[in-house]
């Protein structure tokens, strides 16, 4: 299989993979979405009777009648007459084209999902995009040194710290964070939604100025992980023969560890790299509910208290797009950074 | 394989293992946890899961705990409760032949903030109508100030049974402890007077000395340390008969036991330990359930081969390309907005067998060339045999691991969900107490002890498993000991 072939297969995977996503999330939502639809139609038409003996008072309609009539309009307006797979089926290519329909409340202003996504997607890239890439540098910086004297201080230092960071949740420690550095020391804000009231470089500043308690947070959380894979990447690295030739032959140390064993260790490294980029994306869903940061997470935070099911279904979609891009991505530079990897070969085996 | 070789490589795994610090740390913590939560019901007491999502009214609310006094420059009171057996209750007649039953409750007080309140929880009576309730009479006698202890009168007044009779914000308590701090020459303003009636913390005036001024009182009082004894007296007419087996006198702390207490006054103590029953729970179950369904897929795909191989891993590929956690969020809300505790470790096996798989085939394919799989197959044995008993076990070591290794992500599943609210409301979690926490504005308020303990057990559980994990994976994968 061709290089282009084998994009074209992994493409179609994905494809289907959404598709069915969608289609199990349009599922369950049509489902639910009925009951708050059929609440709400009730609701309508007992206002719309009020209105009406109000303004026709002593009129000759029956009330019964009335209701009756209005319910069925509502009904066949929203399509709730239609069968169930009709209704899942539309719900289904609607959400596949980004028409996800309104929310019940306004959100950062409007109450259209796609418009409301959009607005808090460049806000999660912002922040987490930026921690992200500080984990990064740090890991790899850090599971390079730590690979150069396996067993030292520094190297045991990050074993621990791996070890207790992959244990504790990341919003527990956002919450710590607030608890030190806000509360008690009053050093940075509690809240890290922007102050809507600033404008040009004050707004700057101010953005800067909340985003440090969530990036030290992010940064704090997944450092000791990337250093700890890096380590453990560079080390088996380091063993193979070709790194005792360039030893043997005499070159720099330095040299030995940047310019062959980190190049060696390169595609799984890479991989991970786009990998939790992309992922960055959508945000961690609690942690910025926890710091009130008004991105992807902080959104499925307010869907699930407001019961905003369009929101939810948006979301969730948004999110696997995302993910299914990452692994793409990620396998794709895999197969095209490391020239062992023959594409397609678990086919022949 | 044979009982003796197994009792011998099992000596020699534990030779291996005993030599690994972290590992042993690790199986240290792991019985430390097991004990707290088998015994959660006789550390603290059997009912306290229904009792959870209830107020606990008895408890004051978002007290610290009672040790934070020693970092603290102001000491606050702890909270102390006295039951039936703590009070020496004498029995009398008087004139009218009436039956008085008396006691004292002698309270040492000797720190810089008073309790809030002094509280009698079911005081029960057979009395079947208010006029044969019995009479109730409250006083405090306070500790020498200025050469002699004085007795404030607190309370005078018929209590219907099981009522609970609060001290600190009584109109009638406030209005005895102003006239009794007048009659002691403190100086109150009229309109000052009013408000206090109202608002006043009475505690406060109760336990601290005697000023001339009450404003002076109010801004800068001074505790006045010593023993206070409360006297009570209750009168019940002739035939009526009070009971008082159930009957608790609390002195409602500033500070509260082990952990403190939380905005529903709820013992943080004993959520901790409740809450390590579910966590383990759910860890344990998914990791087991998880890395077992993972090898004898992979191990399986790898066996059957061909196409069968392949549609298998196609599977495999699919489960794996789900975000787990959007998709546990949409079913929480799909199944009314929480998910039961077997749902949960249901799905999250769904989802994490997928990883254990892919290497397990890998694995398997290794093995598979083995001779003595070939020679199996040629003395007739069937797939189910095969993989079961000659394949899976050789894939044990790299489980036993997996499934340590597995644990903490489980765990961090389940207190995630939980702290978005999705969790299984009957059931004490961690997560749960931390959601509660963070509605409660537990960081910003600055209660510490409602949000670091929780977050640190799940920690400790998650590291002990990973100490165990890492441990495991070195000793029975020997080609990493290198590392």
């Amino acid at each position: 299989m061709g290089f282009g072939k084998y994009l074209a297969y992994r493409l179609f995977n994905a494809a289907l993979i959404l598709f069915f996503v969608v289609l199990l999330t349009s599922t369950l939502f049509v489902k639910l979405a009925d009951v708050t639809l059929q609440s709400q139609i009730q609701e309508t038409v007992q206002a719309e009777w009020n209105a009406y003996a109000q303004h026709h008072p002593g009129g000759h309609v029956n009330q019964s009648e009335f209701i009756k009539q209005r319910t069925e309009y509502w009904t066949d307006y929203y399509g709730l007459n239609k069968p169930y797979r009709t209704r899942v089926w539309q719900t289904t290519i609607k959400t596949l084209t980004f028409n996800f329909g309104q929310t019940r409340q306004t959100l950062f202003g409007t109450r259209d999902t796609t418009q409301i996504i959009k607005i808090a997607l460049p806000r999660t890239i912002l922040l987490f995009t930026t921690a992200q890439i500080i984990v990064i540098l740090i890991g790899i910086l850090l599971g390079v040194k730590s690979a150069q004297n396996p067993g030292s201080t520094v190297d045991r230092t990050i074993s621990v710290l791996a070890m207790v960071t992959a244990s504790l949740p990341m919003w527990w420690f956002g919450m710590i964070m607030i608890l030190i550095f806000a509360f008690k020391l009053g050093w940075f804000p509690v809240n890290s939604f922007p102050d809507p009231t600033l404008t040009g470089l004050a707004h700057i500043k101010d953005v800067m100025w909340r985003m440090v308690l969530p990036v030290t947070t992010i940064v704090t959380v997944l450092f000791g992980g990337w250093a700890w894979t890096t380590r453990n990447i560079m080390i088996g690295t380091m063993q193979e023969d070709f790194i005792m030739a360039a030893r043997a032959k005499g070159v720099p140390e330095r040299k030995v560890i940047y310019g062959h064993a980190l190049r060696a260790a390169a595609p799984p490294i890479v991989t991970m790299t786009i990998f939790s980029l992309l992922g960055s994306l959508g945000g961690a869903i609690i942690t910025e509910a926890v710091f009130n940061w008004p991105g992807m997470g902080r959104l499925y935070w307010i869907a699930l208290q407001q019961n905003e099911t369009t929101l939810i279904v948006g979301l969730t979609y948004i999110f696997t797009l995302l993910y299914l891009t990452a692994m793409i991505l990620a396998d794709l530079t895999y197969a095209f950074l490391d020239p062992r990897v023959k594409v397609g070969a678990s086919a022949s085996m | 394989m044979r009982w003796v070789d197994m009792k011998d490589s099992l000596k020699n795994f534990w030779n291996d293992f005993r030599r690994e610090k972290s590992g042993m740390f690790g199986l240290f913590l792991l019985i430390l946890l097991l004990f707290t939560a088998l015994a959660a019901p006789l550390l603290t007491s059997p009912d306290i899961p229904q009792k959870w999502k209830t107020y606990w009214l008895e408890n004051p609310q978002n007290a610290p705990p009672a040790w934070s006094n020693y970092f603290s420059s102001t000491t606050k009171a702890p909270h102390v409760i006295y039951t039936y057996h703590d009070l020496h209750i004498t029995k009398s007649k008087d004139q009218f032949g009436d039956t008085v039953y008396s006691f004292e409750i002698p309270y040492k007080y000797n720190y810089q903030v008073p309790v809030k309140d002094i509280v009698i929880f079911k005081l029960a009576s057979n009395a079947s109508s208010p006029l044969d309730a019995p009479h109730i009479s409250i006083a405090l006698r306070r500790p020498v100030q200025d050469g002699y202890s004085r007795v404030v009168p607190l309370l005078d007044e018929t209590v219907s049974s099981n009522a609970t009779i609060q001290l600190s914000t009584n109109t009638q308590v406030r209005r005895n402890v102003l006239n009794w701090l007048k009659q002691n020459k403190v100086q109150v303003d009229p309109t000052l007077e009013f408000q206090l009636l109202a608002t006043m913390d009475t505690m406060k005036f109760l336990f601290s000395q005697i000023q001339p001024n009450i404003q002076n009182m109010m801004d800068n009082p001074k505790p006045l340390h010593g023993t206070y004894t409360l006297l009570v007296n209750v009168t019940a007419k002739p035939g009526i008969s009070v009971d008082f087996s159930n009957v608790e006198i609390v002195f409602m702390g500033r500070t509260y036991g082990i952990m403190g207490t939380d905005d529903r006054g709820r013992d943080i103590w004993t959520g901790l330990i409740w809450g390590s029953r579910v966590s383990l729970t759910i860890g344990i179950a998914v990791a087991v359930l998880s890395v077992l369904i993972g090898i004898f897929y992979g191990v399986t795909s790898a066996y059957l081969g061909g196409w069968k191989d392949e549609f298998l891993q196609r599977i495999n590929e699919f489960v794996a390309s789900i975000p787990t956690l959007p998709i546990l969020i949409l079913l929480g809300v799909y199944f009314g907005g929480h998910i039961m505790l077997w749902q949960l470790v249901l799905l999250l096996v769904a989802f994490g067998w997928v990883g254990i798989a892919k290497v397990a085939r890998s694995m398997a394919l290794q093995i598979k060339e083995q001779t003595y799989v070939e020679a199996a197959r040629a003395l007739g044995a069937g797939t189910g045999r095969i993989v079961f008993k000659h394949m899976v076990p050789q894939l044990l070591p790299y489980a036993f691991a997996q499934i340590a290794l597995g644990v903490p992500g489980a765990i961090l599943a389940e207190a995630s969900l939980s702290f978005l609210g999705l969790g299984d409301p009957s059931k004490i979690t961690w997560g749960q107490m931390l959601n509660e926490a963070q509605r409660a504005g537990a960081a910003v308020n600055g209660y510490w002890w409602e949000v670091i303990p929780p977050g640190l057990a799940i920690t400790l559980v998650g590291l002990t498993f990973v100490l165990i994990g890492v441990a495991l994976d070195k000793v029975l994968n020997p080609r990493l000991r290198r590392m």
